[in-house]
């Protein structure tokens, strides 16, 4: 029975949505991952970059306030063997080393110091080298005592102050560097849970897919199986809607034909007797007695090769005993044939089928093979019947022999019978074909 | 990807990377080739049996990481170098051994006999470092050692003795701890005058307490002492020498001062000084008997970062020939080489790592360094005298060694450079606990060999062995109105269109000096167009077509002698 078969939607298109929802995923997360890199970036560079170069120089400005410190401690110490001028050269190093420091602490601080701060810094410096300048003057005057006095009382205690200040400024820096840090932190807290989610979604996306796609291999193997059988339901319709008809023909052929033609001659026998003997008419009429009984030979060889009425009368082995050396005479080829095993009884309509696929299997071997000798073997094992024509021809890799109908149509009867059927290549070349039968469906009818 | 887009693809790389690739290829091809010349031990062969005696005793006292230097000088004037090492001694109350410096007379044959004796040297002190110069213009050289306490002058007899005259000279009552030192003459009176470096203040009896694990005692860094200002000495040509260290601007109490060398811009010698976790300074000498420490502006005083390395040893040469000589300064572990290049605006820009002198660098202490030119092939190259400080240091950082190999980057002529130390022979890529470094032909073959001391072990000689046939030519220059020994003076070669100076240099590397005649490597030519001289007074003599494989007396005004060999 034909079952009706909705044509099934194509994969395709949700594949394509598929592969775009998934590209459209990757291209917005590499959007995001490289947005969040440059804000990354812009916080490194602009920030801890800046903010590792602030501190640097502070560290320059802390060292120098040191070296004043300890310049100013030996100055107090006097176990030099020189004027306090001596240090002059070393004061004015540090203050333009001091004065570039500052220029560029400047330029890249990034903390947020108030108008106050700033302008503390400067003055204290200020007030700091005027200091100096005076503790100077005071030395170059020849007024060492002074000079000291102005060191004890002013100036350490000023260079004390600035060094404050800047250990202040490298406490908010470092404060400003935590901030960063954390922010920075945040940013790859961030990214990670991006990554998580990104994984997550992919992961699905792949898993939907696959399943989609399984979902789709599924029904496309069903309607597959469902074409194949009714392939296989009307191609048997057809064998044996062929079958039937070729049955029928021949029984008319045999039977009201073959009639026909035997009363027709047995008429124009009379009818010749009652000629004269030695008349035109009697030799005319036994003339066409002969037409009519070469006629009915005719139709009675059609009649059996439509369809062998000795199958339906005698079985399938004495149909093959006729058969095998009719085709022998017929095409000269030589034909070995081999039974063997316990004859049992085969079903006409099973034997039809196997009397068809002995008849193709020898046209072939007469057609298409070139070979001159041809083997049957017909098999009653215990459990199935076996029919095997080899031949050693040029098999299947003769490039002339095209795959005709005969053989799609010797595996459905094969398939009929509930058999196998085989090609092969034996050892010394040509061909092999066998057909298997299970003994219950040769035995019963195949329908 | 199809074939002719596979071609025009590949010709596109390689129009882009043309000139990257020829100068890789340049620098595979420089780095291809064979250094030229080996440096073979001769020590034991040259009759050079020195041990360097820290003094230490367990005590970790900070100078005795840090000894000591060695000198190639002239002392008998007989035209062949000799040499001198420095050594330290035991410390009061841990007396075992009498040890001196040791002065070798060279044979003129590849060896030497120990003369320190006969010398009038085989005195104990705890030496440093040496320099070496005539400062009585007597035609002789005499010998300034560097000491921790009293620094000590021997003045030459030309009798092939020395006499002290460390109290005569004004020099004594001046307890420090000395380092390097170099006579120059930075008032151009024709006069070399003395410039000392100190470390810290440091006396065994101040010796601070440093410790890595808590319990043991260890050297300190130099942080732990207060700095110690360097001293700079007027000659005064009566055999006396007057403190001008206030006078002149030299003053600086916070400099903790290693190395010294002389840096010629103008005619005026002006002085670049290594300082150890101190910026550097470079004194530019103002031509009024002052100077101004003007390395701050100059770029050299801190790293690129902008932080004061520990400097240690020094040195200056035109390495790329620009007419303007630069500075190498050796810096501790993990801080590599300061190669500084002057630029247009006089300032100077480190380019170690440009050059290739910066990575491998990075894992060793550095300590002596001299430019010349040992493969005689018209460049300078930089050689490195390497080792820690610390025994222990392996324990703390696994790829730093003790005892390092010492390193000798060559000059590829393409502003890079490339270690070839280890192509050199198996002898002298031994790693050493290295500190002074200092060069000379003391076998007269024309090329340069090298003298390198250890700390608390041997020094070594190594004679220089050249296989790729370059051509040396060779001065050494007598000052009449200058400086005897011509220190400062520029002499400057020209050959087919191309030219190289050199300065005749007191002090540079570590506590050590080199000799005093220059040498230039001319390759396979025969001779030179000419030769300038810029005397230290500021006269200038040119003369020409001199042939190479030889040196020459040039004595100031009174022209050039060729000699027959070098």
């Amino acid at each position: 029975m034909l079952r009706s078969l909705t044509p099934g939607r194509s994969p395709t298109p949700a594949l394509i949505l598929g592969l775009i929802i998934t590209l459209a995923a990757v291209v917005a997360y590499s959007w995001y991952i490289t947005l969040q890199i440059s804000g990354l970036r812009a916080l490194q560079n602009d920030l801890a970059g800046r903010n590792r170069k602030d501190s640097l120089q502070l560290l320059r400005i802390q060292n120098d306030l040191n070296s004043l410190a300890l310049g100013m401690r030996d100055m107090l110490d006097n176990d030099e063997p020189y004027p306090l001028t001596a240090w002059s050269a070393q004061f004015q190093r540090i203050r333009a080393d001091l004065d570039d420091a500052l220029r560029l602490e400047e330029q890249v601080s990034v903390t947020h110091r108030t108008p106050e701060q700033r302008q503390f810094l400067g003055t204290s410096l200020a007030q700091f080298w005027d200091a100096v300048d005076r503790m100077f003057a005071f030395a170059q005057a020849g007024k060492a005592d002074e000079a000291r006095a102005q060191i004890r009382l002013t100036l350490q205690a000023r260079q004390a102050a600035l060094s404050t200040a800047v250990a202040r400024l490298l406490v908010q820096n470092n404060e400003s560097e935590e901030q960063a840090a954390q922010r920075i932190g945040e940013i790859y807290d961030r990214v990670q849970r991006q990554v998580y989610v990104f994984l997550v979604a992919i992961l699905t996306a792949i898993l939907l897919t696959s399943l989609y796609l399984i979902r789709s291999n599924r029904q496309l193997f069903a309607r597959l199986a469902a074409l194949s059988e009714q392939r296989s339901e009307l191609a048997q319709k057809l064998i044996s809607t062929q079958e039937s008809t070729l049955r029928y023909i021949s029984r008319e052929l045999h039977d009201e034909f073959g009639q026909i033609l035997t009363a027709i001659g047995s008429m124009l026998s009379r009818a010749g007797n009652h000629a004269p003997e030695g008349s035109p008419l009697r030799s005319e009429l036994r003339e066409v007695c002969e037409i009519a009984q070469s006629t009915l030979d005719n139709v009675r060889t059609l009649s059996q090769a439509l369809h062998p009425v000795m199958l339906d009368e005698s079985g399938l082995e004495s149909t093959l005993d006729w058969y095998i050396p009719t085709v022998e005479r017929q095409t000269g080829v030589s034909i070995s044939y081999e039974k063997s095993g316990t004859p049992f009884p085969v079903d006409g309509s099973a034997g039809i089928h196997i009397y068809r696929v002995v008849q193709e299997a020898l046209n072939n071997v007469t057609r298409h093979s070139g070979a001159r000798e041809a083997w049957v073997r017909l098999r009653f094992l215990t459990d199935v019947l076996e029919i095997e024509v080899e031949d050693h021809g040029s098999g299947f890799a003769n490039p002339q022999s095209k795959p005709g109908i005969g053989l799609v149509a010797m595996r459905e009867r094969a398939e009929l019978l509930g058999g196998t059927m085989e090609f092969s290549q034996p050892s010394s070349g040509g061909t092999l074909v066998r057909l298997v039968i299970p003994k219950e469906r040769a035995e019963s009818s195949a329908g | 990807m199809n074939r002719r887009s596979f071609l025009w693809g590949l010709a596109g790389l390689v129009s882009i990377s043309g000139s990257r690739l020829e100068e890789t290829w340049a620098a595979a091809a420089a780095q291809s080739s064979s250094p030229g010349f080996r440096l073979v031990d001769v020590t034991q062969k040259a009759g050079i049996q020195f041990q360097h005696n820290s003094g230490a005793y367990g005590g970790k006292l900070l100078p005795e990481t840090l000894g000591s230097g060695c000198a190639f000088l002239d002392y008998d004037n007989d035209g062949w170098q000799d040499i001198l090492l420095i050594n330290g001694m035991d410390w009061p109350g841990h007396k075992r051994q009498h040890s001196t410096l040791r002065l070798y007379r060279n044979n003129r044959n590849g060896t030497f006999s120990d003369v320190t004796r006969q010398a009038g040297l085989d005195l104990e002190m705890y030496g440093m470092g040496v320099a070496v110069g005539d400062y009585n213009n007597d035609g002789y050289p005499d010998i300034l050692i560097s000491c921790v306490g009293q620094n000590r002058l021997f003045k030459n007899t030309g009798k092939g003795t020395f006499i002290d005259v460390t109290r005569a000279s004004g020099l004594a009552g001046r307890q420090a701890f000395s380092t390097s030192a170099l006579w120059f003459d930075f008032d151009r009176d024709g006069l070399l005058d003395l410039f000392v470096c100190n470390y810290v203040k440091w006396s065994p009896d101040h010796d601070v307490f440093c410790s890595l694990d808590g319990k043991h005692k260890s050297y300190c860094t130099p942080e732990a002492y207060r700095g110690e200002t360097c001293w700079l000495f007027h000659n005064r040509g009566n055999g006396r020498f007057e403190d001008v260290t206030a006078s002149s601007g030299i003053f600086d109490s916070s400099s903790k001062s290693l190395g010294v060398a002389l840096l010629d811009k103008d005619g005026w010698p002006d002085l670049v000084v290594a300082n150890d976790t101190q910026p550097n300074k470079l004194y530019r000498n103002l031509h009024n008997g002052t100077f101004k420490d003007v390395a701050m502006e100059a770029g050299i005083a801190f790293s690129a970062e902008g932080k004061a390395r520990a400097g240690m040893g020094i040195d200056t040469a035109d390495f790329d020939n620009s007419g303007v000589s630069g500075v190498a300064i050796t810096n501790f572990d993990n801080e590599m080489i300061g190669l500084y290049r002057p630029g247009s605006n006089g300032s100077y820009e480190d380019i170690a790592t440009r050059a290739g002198m910066g990575f491998p660098s990075r894992n060793t202490l550095g300590f002596g360094c001299v430019f010349f030119d040992p493969d005689l092939d018209g460049t300078q190259d930089l050689m490195v005298a390497n080792g820690h400080i610390d025994e222990t240091v392996r324990n703390i950082r696994g790829n730093v060694g003790y005892a390092q190999p010492p390193q000798l980057f060559l000059n590829n002529g393409n502003g890079t450079f490339r270690d070839v130390a280890s192509e050199l022979g198996d002898d002298f890529r031994q790693p050493k606990v290295g500190r002074g470094l200092a060069y000379a032909d003391f076998d007269r073959d024309g090329d340069l060999d090298v003298l390198m001391t250890t700390n608390n072990g041997p020094a070594f000689l190594y004679r220089n062995d050249q296989l790729s046939g370059n051509h040396s030519i060779r001065f050494r220059l007598v000052g009449t109105k200058s400086n005897r020994d011509a220190i400062g003076a520029v002499v400057r070669i020209f050959h087919e269109g191309s030219s190289q100076p050199r300065v005749v240099k007191g002090g540079s590397s570590y506590l050590s000096q080199s000799e005093l005649p220059v040498t230039f490597g001319v390759g396979k030519r025969d001779k030179i167009d000419r030769v300038v001289i810029q005397w230290p007074t500021g006269r200038t003599e040119e003369f020409k077509n001199l042939q190479a494989g030889r040196a020459y007396d040039c004595v100031e005004s009174k022209g050039i002698n060729p000699l027959s060999s070098f």
